[in-house]
């Protein structure tokens, strides 16, 4: 497929113009963070030594510095304290209504996660309500393997969604 | 003896949707600041900063401080270097600049900054956005662009504070009307309260003048030594009194405060600048700070101290921000009415201050002597403070 006035770059893949993180193990020390997603479990790193749980993963304990980190779950479930709708000029990559929430999953790091609530239309959620985690599918990573070709390596992400009562 | 770090000159290019490359925008603010001191020829300049954070996305250019060095035809021997810092780049610019001519390094740097921003397809701009936040957690949750961000921010502080649309759009009122007159700003037109309260939705609860738009722009300023500065103008010396620049969090990661109308790193920057510069929140007659949103400038006359804490919608909405107020913020417009090519902001910010404490603005505040000048980078993820001053820190 030709991109519109670079035709040099036909069935190439940008990696600068891709909107998911490069997930794969070759490009991300948090690889994991995302095997876990695909297994439905929101996890993040905690610290062997300090025993500081940080929100994002990482890869060096920001309070201690040690490399000796484990990943531990994160509750799936959590309750709206604020929400945002976007109903009109939602740019590109999302759907209307683009929603934005603050969310308390219980127990710190994660006392106030801004996140995206998906499978919910504009004009029902209100503050307090009950959500839950929502994997979805995003394009897979094209990755050049030399001689072996381009590989597909799959990819996830994560929102929120509504706990249907 | 000890050297102060003076603005010496500025000038920026029309802002707005420009026809042109980010190097013609350069070019245009160099001559606008040459302009502004005709006793100054480039060759005088030694160094060079260039703020610009969409320059590698937009127009395609990294490295971008040698070829804007050779468009403006400056030759720098002392530094010729680019920052990044988003929407404080021109800020952080001028900073640098202050201690490289107070500890000798150089003697007299060019501090420019410019975005070109609209691209040939407008999408461009706005799905790079995603790269202004935190890529992988941030953008992906499309916080790429800021007024959802700034939605909860102010609905956050209406629950707290109990702040009102009406107060929002005081602020927009305010600084359009600031800008109306403004040549070079890129909205050049009065807005009433009616206007503002019924203007099209955003993000509720903001709406179209709650916003500062997408903004192709650049200016330019000098940054030099008090003794250096009299030998190139008799105008009143414009000192960089004090600054700081606070980041306690990337994005939506750690956010500092106990909600998101709770600007710690706002109040920490303000204070640490009021320290350097030995001055009290009491002496700031003029302001411009960060109006991305108008409940930014909100927040911002609070955790600065021009009011207390919660108090800055009834302080906005009471004309207190106005000519004759208690401190009239963002004089020439400010980020609503102006436009915000993120790099040049901090630098458009000191060119009105220079103006107004050298008694050349065009909405001058009577007896500026002392002004404080602000950015919030990114989603809210860093705040950089700068006081300027007649008289430099004894
Ligand atoms: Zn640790």
């Amino acid at each position: 497929m030709a991109v519109l006035g670079i035709p040099i770059l036909e069935n190439l893949y940008p990696s600068t113009m891709d909107m998911w993180p490069l997930e794969a193990k070759e490009f991300n020390r948090n690889w994991q963070f995302y095997e876990n997603l695909k297994q439905g479990k929101l996890t993040t790193t905690k610290c062997k030594d300090c025993g500081l749980v940080s929100w994002p993963p990482r890869v060096i304990c920001p309070e201690c510095y040690s490399e000796n980190l484990e990943y531990t779950d994160l509750p799936n479930k959590g309750k709206i304290i604020v929400f945002s709708e976007e109903v009109r000029g939602v740019p590109l990559g999302f759907e209307s209504p683009l929603i934005h929430a603050v969310i308390d999953l219980g127990v710190a790091p994660a006392r106030r996660v801004l996140s995206r609530i998906v499978n919910c239309p504009a004009g029902v959620l209100k503050r307090g309500d009950e959500v839950q985690l929502a994997v979805f599918p995003v394009p897979a990573l094209p990755i050049d393997k030399g001689k072996l070709g381009t590989v597909m390596s799959e990819r996830v992400f994560f929102a929120f969604e509504p706990v249907k009562k | 003896m000890a050297r102060h770090a003076v603005i010496l000159a500025g000038g920026q290019c029309k802002w707005g949707v420009r026809e042109a490359h980010l190097v013609d925008l350069f070019q245009e603010a160099a001559k606008a600041c040459f302009d502004d001191i005709p006793t100054l020829k480039p060759k005088d300049v030694d160094g060079l900063i260039v703020a610009s954070s969409y320059a590698g996305r937009c127009s395609f250019q990294v490295n971008t401080a040698p070829v804007i060095a050779e468009r403006v035809g400056v030759k720098p021997t002392s530094i010729c270097t680019r920052v990044d810092v988003l929407c404080a780049g021109g800020s952080t610019g001028i900073i640098l600049a202050k201690g490289l001519v107070e500890s000798g390094v150089a003697d007299i740097v060019m501090v420019s900054g410019g975005e070109k921003l609209y691209t040939p397809q407008k999408w461009e701009v706005f799905y790079s956005e995603l790269a202004s936040v935190d890529h992988d957690w941030d953008g992906t949750n499309g916080m790429g662009l800021p007024p959802p961000f700034f939605s909860l921010t102010a609905q956050e502080h209406m629950m707290h504070y109990g702040s009102t649309k009406e107060q929002l759009a005081a602020v927009s009122v305010a600084n359009y009307n600031y800008a109306a007159t403004n040549p070079v700003a890129q909205m050049q037109k009065t807005l009433t309260l009616e206007e503002a309260m019924n203007a099209p939705s955003v993000v509720p609860p903001l709406t179209l003048y709650d916003c500062c738009p997408i903004t192709d722009g650049a200016a330019v300023c000098i940054i030099t030594t008090d003794e250096i500065a009299k030998k190139f103008s008799d105008r009143p010396l414009v000192y960089i009194r004090g600054t700081a620049q606070v980041c306690l969090n990337s994005v939506s990661a750690n956010f500092p405060g106990a909600h998101l109308a709770d600007w710690k790193h706002t109040k920490m920057a303000g204070e640490k600048a009021y320290k350097a510069a030995k001055v009290s929140p009491g002496d700031i007659k003029v302001a411009q700070t960060h109006d991305c949103f108008s409940i930014s400038e909100v927040i911002e006359v609070e955790e600065f101290g021009f009011c207390k804490k919660g108090e800055g919608g009834e302080f906005c909405g009471s004309k207190q921000i106005e000519l004759g107020g208690k401190v009239p913020v963002n004089t020439d417009g400010g980020l609503l009415a102006c436009g915000h090519p993120f790099g040049a902001t901090g630098i458009r910010q000191g060119i009105e201050m220079l103006k107004q404490l050298q008694g050349r603005a065009r909405h001058q505040v009577n007896g500026a002597d002392i002004g404080l000048t602000h950015n919030l980078s990114g989603a809210n993820a860093e705040h950089t403070v700068l006081i300027y001053g007649r008289e430099p820190v004894k």
